[in-house]
């Protein structure tokens, strides 16, 4: 693997986009390559975590257990994926394991390394500001849609979802869970609109029967008595007069 | 034919939302500048006055004491544009020609009435006069639901019958016989009109089925509405909430009434 591959990864992750290749280069030549054996555990579920890893070749899954302990499998990750970006700057626990599916290579910048490199070069401190509050903005952007949407959808008004449909298409990348989310939301909305659409047609086919044998005895019930002959009668002249005058 | 029409608003059975209906109708026609009557004959069970701002505090005489000759029709006209109170509905009704004409609500009057049975003539000539003492482009009557002797009396006097039915079976049945009646009686006029159709249901293939069946137009299908119930007759929700679907529906209903000719 060549460390123009590498840099290519890095410069894909929201954490180190607005880096210079020298930095990215200053950071990547001090990563440790480790090998992995098939079956090899690099991360264990609830370790505090303190390295990024950067998949340079091979498969990994990433895993945890369902309620009876069996093995989960979330995630797939492959040659050009980046795990664990968030432990370079908080000790938070591991929420999965990653164990290699074959033969695997990957490369750990540990915080250590990273605040080295932070340390030496102010900037990159800087830069890696920017390019979070690039993704706040974009997350937010995305959140004003989502409630958007959701106050759509709230009033019936799927229109949205002709207007929006080159959006989905593009969303998902994995490093993006505002795209994600909005995805979801979006495949969500569709199905709740075939639903309904779906439920339309049902009631559709709802009619309503009248039955024509009790409406004809309830009508002559009413007008066979003497006052409703009489009320005719009264109509029948008050329509009358009413026309002539 | 005299100027002013009678729009009797009718229903088979209770619970369709019909004095709420009639309320609202009468004060969208009267915005238009018309000049409205409101007779409320459904001398069992008045409650339209409330919609009005009109209690029992407040109401003077009632159709009962005109019918028993007790009082002039127009002693009990109510002139609703002058009396709006708080309410943001009704407010919209300052300076309107809009009048109320209350049924008592005191059980002694109430029960006197149904007892003796109301006199056609009396009762013709009553609207007949109303018309002609307030100058009123429509009369519209709030009937008791079901065809009892007075509803019947309602209905006949009209020229437009409106008549109110949810979507469903039960009234469906009992809509055919009033729509029998109604043609029976001459009524020159029949509107249909289907209150609390549940917003899930396709609204243009239930008016279809229901002008197919009855070979008489559907002048409205307005939606079930929890924000009409949350108003509890407080107010006229279509003055209120003009933009609501309920409100919008309802007046495409008050427009094909005064298309009438």
């Amino acid at each position: 693997m060549i460390h123009q591959d590498i840099l290519d990864f890095l410069r894909k992750t929201s954490v180190f986009k607005g880096l210079s290749d020298d930095l990215l280069r200053t950071l990547t030549e001090s990563a440790m390559p480790r090998i992995l054996a098939a079956g090899e555990t690099l991360i264990k579920k609830g370790e505090v975590g303190n390295s990024l890893f950067i998949i340079s070749q091979g498969w990994v899954k990433i895993v945890t257990e369902d309620s009876k302990g069996d093995e989960l499998i979330l995630n797939k990750c492959g040659a050009g994926e980046v795990i664990g970006e968030m432990s370079l700057f908080d000790s938070g626990l591991r929420s999965a394991s990653v164990i290699a599916l074959e033969a695997a290579q990957v490369l750990e910048i540990s915080r250590a390394i990273f605040m080295d490199v932070l340390d030496k070069n102010p900037e990159v401190g800087f830069a890696i500001i920017l390019s979070y509050s690039d993704r706040l903005r974009h997350n937010t952007t995305y959140i004003e849609k989502a409630i958007d949407w959701s106050q759509k959808t709230a009033a019936g008004d799927y229109s949205f979802i002709e207007a929006t449909q080159p959006l989905s298409v593009g969303a998902g990348a994995s490093d993006d869970k505002a795209t994600e989310l909005l995805s979801a939301f979006f495949t969500m909305v569709r199905k709740v609109k075939e639903r309904e659409d779906g439920l339309k047609k049902q009631l559709e086919q709802l009619t309503f029967e009248i039955d024509q044998t009790r409406r004809k005895q309830d009508f002559e019930e009413i007008t066979s008595t003497e006052f409703y002959a009489n009320l005719k009668e009264q109509a029948r002249t008050l329509r009358q007069k009413r026309n002539q005058s | 034919m005299s100027k002013g029409k009678i729009v009797s608003i009718h229903s088979f059975r209770g619970g369709t939302g019909k004095s709420n209906t009639t309320a609202n109708l009468a004060a969208q026609v009267a915005l238009t500048g018309k000049r409205v009557g409101v007779v409320d004959t459904d001398i069992q069970s008045p409650g339209i006055h409330v919609l009005f701002g009109l209690d029992e505090t407040k109401m003077g005489k009632t159709l009962n004491d005109f019918l028993h000759d007790k009082a002039s029709i127009r002693e009990v006209g109510f002139q609703v544009g002058e009396n709006t109170g708080d309410a943001e509905g009704r407010a919209k009704l300052a300076g309107k020609n809009l009048w109320l004409f209350p049924s008592s609500i005191r059980g002694r009057e109430i029960s006197q009435i149904l007892k003796e049975g109301i006199d056609f003539n009396r009762l013709n000539e009553g609207l007949q006069s109303t018309i002609t003492e307030f100058d009123l482009d429509y009369l519209f009557i709030d009937t008791h639901p079901g065809l009892n002797e007075e509803t019947l009396l309602s209905i006949a006097t009209s020229d437009i019958l409106i008549i109110i039915l949810r979507p469903d079976n039960q009234d469906i049945q009992g809509t055919s016989v009033t729509v029998d009646i109604a043609r029976s009686l001459d009524v020159p006029n029949l509107l249909l009109m289907v209150n609390k159709a549940l917003p899930k249901y396709d609204f243009q293939t239930i008016k279809n089925d229901i002008e197919s069946k009855f070979n008489a137009p559907v002048a409205g299908i307005l939606p079930l509405s929890f924000d009409l119930a949350d108003n509890a007759s407080q107010d006229l929700f279509s003055l209120k909430y003009p933009d609501h679907a309920w409100s919008t529906a309802l007046r495409g209903v008050a427009s094909a009434i005064l298309a009438l000719e």
